[in-house]
């Protein structure tokens, strides 16, 4: 069946009333799994797999399948008005999102993420259906060397992250880079800075280090600045309460660069949605004519994240549907799902079930729609949280925030753990760190460490290996250029200066 | 008749209705946690939604059955949980062969599986040796050969140091005399696409990830990790078939209980999973997931884990990895 | 300039780094660093540590040897801040016995009258509605378990 009967086929498929109605469910259910903290979708996904045994498989992966990227919808919501990552791919999303909203633009904010979300997302779906065997090959064709130097790329962004002190960005990378090899390491299973703690033995949960650092610190921080007295503005009319036409041209790169980004970095299977965002958004400020207002509420700041990781769900599932691979988390609990329906997930499922393929596709386009419709009408309202006030506004955030801490894994040691990071990201605002960059170590520092083991386990401990395949140094190049990219302001600073005197 | 006639045939009646009246039996009277040391979603945790799915449907239990999912270190942390919970008849968990390898390796994970009420073994995983389709390995003696004329030059893709894979992989190239490393990968997600990207040679993998590869012709299976060939893999020779004879290294999946667990707690529980293992529910479940059934009951599996215990101490203290305890 | 040095943020913050800095490599260097197999897991410790330390170094270095104002701290203001996390640390402390709705209702009682300093009856309200919303929320509508105290929720 080629593409375009395939995806007429789909549509049939995807019309019909009852997978229609699951597509909803999945799309509702997924942005109110996103909103909330503590709820991530692959626990939504797990929890619901019982009561799909029954169901038809088609409408079955259609309705999961929303969840998923329902999800990075709704994800942005609690990241643009509390400062509270819904979902770990929303954490780049607090940097400028809830820098907007502080300056009253919060309506804006959240329409721009709806909007980025919807774009990207439905090019993803686009990419999904027209490209998917060769970017597959391409997903394939990524070996831990490649992995490396991608991480590394992403490393090299702290120089973009760091604002006016490199200095201090490079020690919050470094924390970060710390604080993830706590655990135990997958190659020789020796327990590292575990303190003999077993609750340290499977590493600190991510969410609960965005949280206290970003939230927490935040609330804190703004207790000191006395800002009590002050609500956060919010403007009045419908008008003020969605992005205008400056902010969304300003956007329009962004959203390109978004679905490109997130769709082919979500294809690899051993790079999750939060490094798609982190590149998007590192891309997307070394392009721009305004870095500095990065981190002040740029508008791009926000859509180029929100656009990568729904971008990136498109393309996680490129290797799923075409290969059986799973990309992790969310996608294996569908992989298992399908299993259990008897679809066989594998490079034949395609011409096997052409049914569920070209269903759940042409259902990705629907879903996209639906939800941008959810979700727009919904932002005037969700603005209007932000009119509490501040005093109860905040014991809110933290009580959101304990939540979301407590939610994944039920621990009380991770409220310890989100006290902790909540004094360690105030202090480090107090101080004039730059958390960004500690909360990129802190994604990326796992993933390139074992890339890096692995690529020399595989040449023998040839280092050259890196250099030597193209992609890979490619990519390395890259991050070099990036970091010199300070050295290079100055110098033509000196230049400029040199120019004027002489 | 007198009245210690009545008391005679009274206690004649009781003994023959099998009921010991000193041991009341036992049922449960709240809901049930079932700990699972991995996320929602993680292979346990589907397993233990699958089980009670299977329960519910056929009304085995009086109450409500409900997942606790403790991750976090492996099993470190739901052992602990369990260990916690001593004497608890309410409280089972599904115990996999990482209970028994956390407590030889981390300092940390103090609770050993041996010192819990072990209740049964429900599953055991067979796995596959596979290599690329266009390899030219065409049976696992070419592979060992390949591997002895370039001793650590290929490469096995999979998961930690401590999986069964590495294990297997340590008993033949204990037994062969052969070399070749294997690269740890977090996710099965990158296992597979190491193998399918060409960046590894082989890869020993669960049926149920390989069937669908097989069948696409993307990946070609050696033997088979099993006492006895799969169903669905009736052509490809058991690893002792196939001409190595190494120990068996079972990957289980069972259900244990809390220490000191009451006996007729334990019987209980022993006797609900036995009625479960022959549902057909559960049938289906192990032929659509490649498991090897085999309900075992309380006393074999402890009598098992105690001798493969030992074992896998050794075969990891050969394997280079640090043991503890 | 002596006295104050030695109290400028950046020179304290930039010590303990470089304490963990030291930390970190010393424990880095108790397992392996380079194994058969490439990297062993104190590889990256070691350097991580090796770096935090230089680089910790020489922010203070570059602290010192700048002269010029340093900005006073305002206490009272930090005190508010470091007054709400310690109420805050001490509830997370509370959640085990106390359950979340009750330490969760104190905290919020708690920073709505001192340090929002507003009247106690609006405190025990907030404090009250907040908790019961978020007990409506999470354990009722959403299935999601909120720590459960002596009391049962």
């Amino acid at each position: 069946m080629d593409i375009a009967s395939g995806l007429l086929h789909g549509f049939q498929v995807a019309l019909q009333p009852s997978n229609i109605f699951w597509c909803f469910v999945g799309c509702f259910l997924g942005t109110i799994v996103g909103i909330l903290p503590g709820l991530g979708p692959a626990a939504t996904v797990a929890m619901l797999l019982p009561l799909t045994f029954k169901m038809d498989p088609t409408g079955g992966i259609i309705m999961l399948a929303g969840i998923y990227y329902g999800a990075k919808y709704g994800g942005s919501t609690t990241s643009i008005l509390l400062n509270i990552p819904g979902e770990s791919s929303s954490v780049v999303t607090c940097i400028d999102g809830y820098a907007m909203a502080r300056k009253g633009r919060a309506g804006a904010a959240l329409g721009i993420a709806a909007i980025a979300s919807f774009v990207a997302g439905t090019v993803g779906v686009v990419a999904l259906t027209l490209i998917a065997p060769p970017v597959a090959n391409f997903a394939l064709s990524f070996s831990s060397p490649e992995y490396f130097s991608l991480m590394c790329l992403g490393l090299a962004l702290v120089v973009l992250l760091s604002g006016p002190s490199l200095l201090k960005g490079l020690l919050a990378l470094l924390v970060g880079l710390w604080l993830t090899s706590i655990g135990t390491d997958l190659f020789t299973a020796q327990a590292r800075f575990v303190f003999g703690q077993a609750t340290l033995l499977g590493g600190i949960d991510f969410m609960v280090v965005a949280i206290g650092v970003f939230a927490i610190a935040e609330v804190l921080a703004s207790i000191e600045a006395g800002e009590e007295a002050k609500m956060l503005p919010v403007p009045r009319g419908i008008r003020n309460l969605l992005p205008n036409w400056e902010e969304l041209k300003a956007c329009r790169f962004a959203f390109v660069n978004g679905s490109v980004t997130g769709f082919l970095i979500g294809v690899l299977p051993g790079a999750g949605a939060a490094i798609s965002s982190f590149i998007a958004y590192g891309v997307e400020k070394a392009f721009s004519k305004h870095p500095e207002k990065f981190g002040q509420g740029a508008p791009e700041g926000v859509a180029a994240p929100e656009g990568a990781n729904n971008a990136d769900s498109g393309g996680a599932l490129v290797p799923l549907l075409t290969l059986g691979i799973p990309g992790g988390g969310t996608t294996a609990i569908m992989l298992s799902a399908l299993v259990l329906w008897g679809v066989k997930p594998g490079p034949l499922l395609m011409q096997d079930s052409p049914d569920v393929f070209w269903g759940l596709v042409a259902s990705m386009y629907i879903g996209n729609v639906v939800l941008l419709i959810l979700n727009l009408p919904l932002v005037p309202a969700f603005a209007q949280i932000l009119r509490l006030p501040v005093y109860i506004l905040f014991p809110i955030i933290l009580g959101i925030s304990i939540v979301g801490a407590y939610g994944a894994s039920g621990r009380m040691f991770d409220i310890a753990l989100l006290v902790g990071f909540g004094l360690l990201g105030y202090t480090m605002v107090k101080l004039k760190y730059p958390t960004a960059p500690l909360i990129l170590g802190f994604v990326l520092g796992d993933a390139m460490e074992r890339a890096l083991r692995q690529s020399l386990m595989m040449s023998q401990g040839d280092l050259t290996t890196l250099v030597q395949r193209p992609i890979s140094a490619i990519m390395l190049g890259l991050a070099v250029l990036i970091l010199l990219l300070p050295l290079i302001g100055r110098f033509n600073q000196a230049r400029v200066r040199a120019i004027a005197e002489g | 008749m007198t009245r210690r006639h009545l008391l005679a045939c009274a206690a004649l009646l009781l003994s023959m209705t099998g009921l010991d009246p000193a041991l009341a039996e036992f049922k449960p009277t709240r809901p049930i946690e079932f700990v699972v040391h991995g996320g929602p979603g993680s292979g346990n945790d589907v397993f233990a939604r699958a089980l009670i799915t299977i329960i519910d449907q056929e009304k085995l239990s009086p109450v409500r059955i409900q997942v606790a999912n403790k991750p976090g270190g492996g099993s470190a942390t739901a052992a602990a949980y369990v260990a916690s919970k001593r004497g608890d008849p309410h409280v089972i968990a599904c115990f996999t062969n990482i209970w028994m390898l956390d407590p030889m390796v981390q300092e940390a994970a103090t609770n050993k599986l041996l010192d819990m009420s072990l209740i049964a073994r429900l599953v055991v995983e067979p796995a596959l040796v596979t290599v690329r389709a266009d390899s030219p390995v065409k049976s696992l003696a070419d592979f060992i050969n390949a591997a002895k004329e370039k001793p650590g030059q290929l490469k096995q893709s999979g998961g930690s140091i401590m999986s069964r894979e590495n294990v297997v992989r340590q008993l033949l190239m204990k037994n062969t005399g052969a070399r070749w490393s294997f690269i740890s990968f977090p996710s099965g997600g990158e296992r597979l696409a190491a193998i399918l990207g060409g960046h590894v040679d082989m890869i020993i993998i669960d049926p149920s990830e390989a069937i669908e590869q097989v069948r696409a012709g993307k990946l070609r299976p050696l033997a088979q990790v099993s006492a006895k060939r799969l169903e669905g893999f009736p052509d490809v020779p058991t690893i002792k078939e196939a001409g190595f004879d190494i120990p068996d290294v079972p990957q289980m999946r069972g259900i244990v209980g809390p220490p000191a667990m009451p006996p007729d707690a334990v019987a209980y529980y022993e006797d609900l999973f036995r009625r479960v293992s022959q549902t057909p529910g559960w049938k289906k479940f192990i032929e659509d997931n490649q498991l090897e059934g085999g309900f075992v009951n309380s006393a074999e599996t402890r009598r098992f884990l105690g001798g493969f215990e030992g074992r896998l101490r050794d075969i990891l203290k050969e394997a280079g990895v640090k043991i503890v305890r | 300039m002596g006295r104050n040095v030695l109290r400028d943020g950046d020179v304290i913050s930039g010590a303990l780094l470089a304490a963990l800095g030291v930390y970190i490599f010393m424990q880095g260097r108790a397992w392996d660093y380079y194994t058969a197999d490439g990297p062993g897991p104190g590889f990256f410790p070691v350097w991580y540590g090796v770096a935090m330390v230089a680089l910790s170094l020489l922010l203070v270095v570059s602290k010192i040897t700048k002269t010029g104002e340093r900005p006073a701290v305002d206490w009272a203001a930090t005190g508010r801040a470091l007054i709400t996390w310690l109420a805050f640390a001490l509830a997370a402390a509370l959640m085990e016995p106390l359950g979340f709705v009750l330490s969760f209702a104190l905290l919020t009682f708690f920073i709505v009258a001192f340090i929002f300093r507003r009247p106690l009856l609006t405190a025990g309200v907030t404090a009250v509605c907040v908790a019961l919303g978020f007990y409506l929320v999470f354990p009722i509508a959403l299935s999601l378990p909120l720590p459960a105290g002596f009391l049962g929720f």
